[in-house]
């Protein structure tokens, strides 16, 4: 407690770049995974996803330094483990993103369609809202499992709350170890009850109801 | 763009599959601690999972231990066991960390895939005059069988990712030449090493996932032949 309460800044600091690291390959891999859902037709949806079951199955180690060799990033930096991570998302989140998509009301599209919206007014203003718990639900599990694999990244040198882990264990000082994975775990926390909290504030029609 | 060449050099040199950090033995004790660990987690898991399954008690308990696994880091969970019990005690709190790791998956496999079966399963076997362990045994646990072999399957990828960051705290596996690599800047040990983890990790997740279809395909045929 004492060391985390002397290393209140470095704490701070390392918590910024771990959620900078983190999130931004959650919304791309979000705005990816959603658009990968939607535009695949359905003969290939069980290949693209037994192909990105497997690069799930891959160790983040291992990606974060097979990457370099594959398309010529850094070995050591920031670039090449926010691409890795977006991978991760993407692969994480498509199957429930096509669950989103293909488990709506089809009289709905069919009744939007007759309306004379297009295709893409029906997207935005149709599907997209009506799949947000769907979506919703499958960026909570990937947004937990990418923040907490994202503490990996410092073992390739990005200064993130994994840093902690590393100097921590080093320097034989428990509590830097322990301060990091406290830290990581009420992000972790955090990020998942605000997307909870998104996911109700964009669909107020789905509390509505229920009175 | 990285040389590819000098990987297959890396990879032809035969002392790099020699002695203690030879492949073939980090490969085996990559494999032995990784299967060690799933099989204490399964015996430990598997009953727990069934009984909750069954009883219907303790669900929520489960859910919120799967949910909250998923936010702690496997790497900070390692270094704490390790720097708790003392260096020395490595191998112990190496266990201890995957046997955790293991735990959530295959608890969560067993218990959601009983849960998953129809009400009237369950009320139509003991109606048959089943006692509670013949439920188990001849209903639940064969219906939850693709599910509980899901569970192996989540819990065999974050064992084998965890056991890549085993050489971080002095033990080995094959993620011993990605960290000797990085600080030797030895490029192509570096890669040579994730790409046989890949394959590895890869190789058996697939693997898990024939066993997972072969499961279902056979509920789904031993259901078929009884309409005929």
């Amino acid at each position: 407690m004492t060391w985390a309460l002397n290393n209140a800044e470095l704490i701070l600091q390392l918590t910024l770049t771990h959620l900078f690291v983190s999130l931004i390959p959650l919304g791309l891999g979000f705005v990816l995974a959603v658009a990968l859902a939607r535009v695949t037709p359905a003969p290939f949806t069980p290949g693209i996803t037994s192909a990105l079951g497997a690069v799930y199955a891959i160790p983040s180690l291992a990606l974060f330094v097979a990457l370099p060799a594959l398309i010529g990033t850094d070995f050591l930096g920031l670039t090449n483990v926010m691409i890795a991570l977006t991978i991760y998302v993407i692969s994480s989140m498509f199957f429930s993103a096509r669950d989103a998509f293909t488990s709506l009301p089809p009289a709905t599209i069919e009744f939007a369609r007759a309306q004379g919206l297009s295709a893409s007014q029906r997207f935005f203003f149709v599907e997209f809202p009506l799949a947000i718990p769907g979506l919703i639900a499958g960026a909570r599990i990937a947004a937990a499992s990418t923040i907490s694999m994202a503490s990996i990244a410092a073992v390739v040198g990005v200064r993130n709350l994994g840093y902690l882990f590393l100097d921590g264990f080093q320097r034989r000082i428990f509590d830097e170890v322990f301060a990091g994975l406290l830290a990581i775990f009420v992000i972790a926390i955090a990020v998942d009850l605000s997307l909870w909290l998104l996911g109700r504030a964009l669909t107020p029609w789905s509390r509505r109801s229920r009175v | 763009m990285f040389d590819f060449e000098s990987l297959w050099m890396w990879l032809a040199d035969s002392k790099n599959w020699e002695g203690r950090y030879g492949l073939p033995n980090l490969l085996a004790e990559h494999l032995s601690l990784t299967f060690m660990s799933i099989g204490i987690a399964a015996l430990i898991a598997l009953p727990i999972g069934i009984a909750i399954g069954h009883s219907g008690k303790g669900g929520s308990v489960v859910v919120l231990l799967g949910s909250a696994s998923r936010a702690i880091p496997t790497m900070g969970l390692l270094f704490v066991l390790v720097m708790l019990l003392g260096v020395q005690q490595r191998e112990l709190a190496v266990t201890l960390a995957l046997v955790a790791i293991a735990f959530p998956p295959i608890l969560s496999g067993a218990y959601a895939g009983i849960r998953a079966l129809e009400p009237h399963i369950p009320e139509a076997a003991r109606a048959q005059g089943m006692t509670g362990s013949q439920l188990i045994r001849l209903v639940e646990v064969p219906l939850a069988m693709p599910a509980i072999v899901g569970g192996f399957r989540i819990a065999w990828i974050q064992v084998v990712s965890t056991v890549v960051l085993a050489p971080l705290i002095g033990l080995g596996g094959l993620g011993f030449g990605i960290i000797q690599g990085l600080a030797l800047r030895n490029f192509d040990q570096v890669v040579a090493s994730a790409m046989l983890i890949v394959i590895l990790t890869v190789l058996g997740d697939q693997l898990i996932g024939v066993a997972q279809k072969t499961q279902t395909l056979k509920l789904e045929n031993s259901s078929g032949g009884r309409n005929k």
